[in-house]
């Protein structure tokens, strides 16, 4: 908790012919976070080379390819497939030798065929594009080609053209602009090219076809009709095989995977000509288990040992460490990096405010349920890790909003039964809040306060980061210049108190006068900027330019409140328009205009408050993180963190 | 008459304050957005970061926000 999980540097040495169960026993565990061996004659590794693939690498690749080619054809994605065991691997193995080369013939037969027939498709349809313009033209295609002693112009032309002398014109008048045929003498071909030009003419091909156009297009409409039957065939073809072999395949490409990452794992490893030399980390917890297994499988004729951990030049693999509920808050960690080994992991804070935040600022029972809904109904599309973790995290932010809205007393900016538990939030819009109004000023004030609780937590914790990371001189400089920004923060704040009084706020100005105008308060408050600031001028004398932000980022957590008031402002005009100018006076008046009035209220009724919906989630949502990334994390926080990948796999679909 | 050129001013000011603070903040994002978008088309892991620094001027139309809501109702 609030730490990455402790890590053990493992080192594992044993002859080459013990390369295939170790790999297969540390695959199996899925815990190994192999360090790469990189050739580069590192001190204590001369004379090793990078590990050879096992036997059967290149096998097992090219069926890995075969299988993922087959479910690129027929739009398999692993990741959309509930897990669920099929089988064991062994009986897979002897399955994917006798049909995936069937399976993958029908593919290929079909996605071949479909591909033709595409094409011929595409063909006509071009064909018939051309034809299009003949269409009405009274004479057969072949009349109008193979001339010697005469010329045809077949084209567009924007206006009528004057041809004189022999000649024979076809011209169909349309809206913007003309089809026109002209045959005339081939002498005559420049002169008549000149004056079609001055009708800015486009010419057109003439199809090499026989007959009518009309009866040639109407025959290759047929047949385009009769391809797309046949590719509708094969289509239903190929989702056959994919609702029978689905499985199948995710399966197989699941053993491949694990065979391929197996095999080649070798080229990850340092070897000599008789030994291998593996590094990489694994959990503390879990070092002695692994060793015994390890032991145990290579029968005793293997060397392991946990090497010192070098927290300077390692960069140990981070994994997350966090009880069960705090779990989906890590891919918001991971949008922003993860933690460094050494530093604090604030997954558990975030998991905890996060939501909170969420709810003080969309705070309405009504956009809350259709929040909660929306994540019931988009765990059936959402599969993946990354989606069910998203979905828990708005799970969780909606549920909040429900309590705030229930404390708020809100639902799609009604007021419920009762009046707010805390302070209100309901405008004065419409006439519809009655007398009391928004407490804005509290809500402020509150907002404030949550503002200066959270920087200063986030202070605290860079004092911790520091005194755990640097080292030294610089070490007590870096934690006295966090405590600097505290004072500063916290000395504005006194003096403020002992200035003018606020709500929800200590009164200081009751303190001993010590001057005129001047008391104890204002006194102290001077005292802790003058002396944060020397604190922090002694880490660094340039960040003396960042003072203001203290300001502004506890001013900026006004945003709870503000863009929370501004969501319900919305409700509530939407409200009040739909149901105050359109429903009520409708339903008095029930005539057709009344009804008319009626319908055009729920639209807007409806329209507003999915719009308002919208922007509350991206309100909520945005905001709240926002805080966290720029107001929180940037006192304390550097993050990137290597990210703990360890040798396995999760199986899904099989099992050994 | 003179409470209700008050209130008349009170709610232009409010206007004025969210209006221009809110044209402040786009004309900010502007050029990060963009930078921020050509960035995470190279790199999908600056999305976070990205994101972080396009909100970033998002502050000044929240002070506004606060200072019109604060002359409107308190």
């Amino acid at each position: 908790m609030l730490a990455p999980r402790r890590m053990s540097k493992l080192l594992i040495v044993a002859s080459r012919d013990q390369l295939p169960v170790v790999i297969a026993e540390l695959y199996r565990h899925n815990l190994f976070h192999i360090e790469e061996f990189v050739d580069s004659g590192a001190e204590g590794y001369e004379g090793f080379k990078i590990g050879s693939p096992l036997s059967g690498a290149s096998e097992a690749s090219v069926d890995l390819i075969k299988i993922r080619a087959i479910e690129n054809a027929i739009a398999v994605n692993p990741d959309d497939i509930e897990p669920r065991v099929l089988d064991k691997r062994s009986a897979l193995k002897g399955q994917i030798e006798r049909e995936l080369p069937a399976i993958e013939r029908e593919v290929e037969n079909l996605t071949g065929k479909r591909s033709k027939l595409e094409t011929q498709a595409k063909d006509l349809e071009q064909r018939v594009v051309e034809l299009t313009p003949f269409a009405e033209v009274p004479v057969e295609l072949e009349l109008l080609r193979g001339y010697k002693g005469f010329s045809v112009f077949a084209g567009y032309v924007a206006r009528e053209v004057v041809i004189t002398g022999s000649s024979e014109i076809y011209f169909a008048k349309g809206k913007d602009r003309s089809f026109i045929i002209a045959v005339v003498p081939a002498e005559k071909r420049t002169e008549v090219e000149k004056a079609l030009q001055g009708a800015s003419f486009q010419a057109l091909q003439i199809p090499g076809e026989s007959g009518f156009a009309k009866a040639k297009i109407a025959e290759y409409a047929d047949r385009i009709a009769a391809i797309a039957q046949e590719i509708s065939g094969i289509t239903k073809q190929l989702a056959d095989i994919r609702q029978k072999h689905t499985g199948f395949l995710v399966a197989c490409e699941e053993i491949l995977r694990a065979e391929v990452e197996q095999t080649e794992a070798p080229l990850r490893f340092a070897t000599t000509r008789q030994t291998f030399v593996a590094e990489g980390w694994v959990p503390t917890t879990d070092t002695e288990m692994i060793s015994a297994d390890l032991t145990k499988v290579a029968r005793g004729k293997i060397f392991i040992t946990v090497l010192p951990t070098d927290l300077e030049h390692d960069a140990v693999p981070v994994e997350y460490n966090n009880p069960s509920f705090a779990k989906p808050a890590q891919l918001l960690m991971d949008v922003y990096s993860r933690p460094k080994y050494t530093e604090v992991d604030p997954t558990l804070m975030l998991a905890i405010v996060f939501p909170l935040f969420f709810g003080l600022i969309l705070g309405d029972v009504g956009y809350g349920l259709i929040l909660l809904a929306m994540c019931f109904g988009l765990r059936k599309f959402l599969k993946g890790d990354e989606g069910r973790q998203f979905l828990t995290v708005l799970r969780n932010a909606s549920l909040s909003s429900i309590a705030f809205g229930l404390l708020f007393s809100e639902f799609l900016g009604f007021e419920l039964p009762w009046h707010p538990l805390i302070f209100s939030r309901h405008l004065n819009i419409g006439g519809e809040a009655g007398a009391a109004g928004a407490a804005i000023p509290e809500l402020m004030v509150l907002s404030i306060w949550i503002g200066l609780l959270h920087i200063s937590l986030g202070r605290v914790l860079g004092m911790i980061n520091h005194a755990r990371q640097d080292h030294g001189d610089h070490r007590i400089k870096t934690v006295m210049a966090n405590f600097g920004w505290l004072a500063v923060m916290w000395g504005i704040v006194i003096a403020i108190w002992s200035y003018a009084a606020m709500p929800l706020m200590p009164d200081l100005r009751n303190l001993p006068v010590v001057g005129p105008g001047i008391n104890m308060g204002y006194i102290i408050g001077i005292i802790l900027v003058l002396v944060g600031v020397v604190c922090i001028a002694r880490d660094s004398v340039l960040e003396i330019v960042e003072l203001p932000t203290i300001i502004s980022h506890v001013l900026s957590y006004a945003r709870l409140v503000a863009v929370g008031l501004s969501s319900v402002a919305i409700a509530m005009v939407v409200n009040f328009m739909s149901i105050g100018m359109f429903i009520t006076p409708g339903l008095s008046n029930l005539s057709i205009v009344g009804i008319i009035m009626v319908v055009v209220g729920v639209v807007i009724f409806l329209l507003g408050h999915t719009l308002n919906t919208a922007l509350g989630i991206l309100g909520g949502g945005l905001h709240s993180i926002r805080l966290h990334y720029v107001e929180f994390f940037t006192k304390f926080y550097k993050g990137g963190g290597k990210k703990y990948n360890p040798f396995g796999m999760k199986r899904r679909f099989t099992e050994d | 008459m003179v409470q209700a050129s008050q209130m008349g001013l009170k709610a232009v000011g409010a206007g004025l304050a969210v209006g221009l603070t809110g044209v402040g903040t786009g004309v900010a994002e502007m050029g990060i957005g963009a930078a921020a978008v050509g960035a995470i088309a190279e790199d999908k892991e600056f999305f976070g970061l990205g994101l972080l620094f396009t909100v970033i001027p998002e502050t000044i139309v929240i002070f506004g926000l606060v200072v019109g809501l604060l002359l409107l109702f308190s």
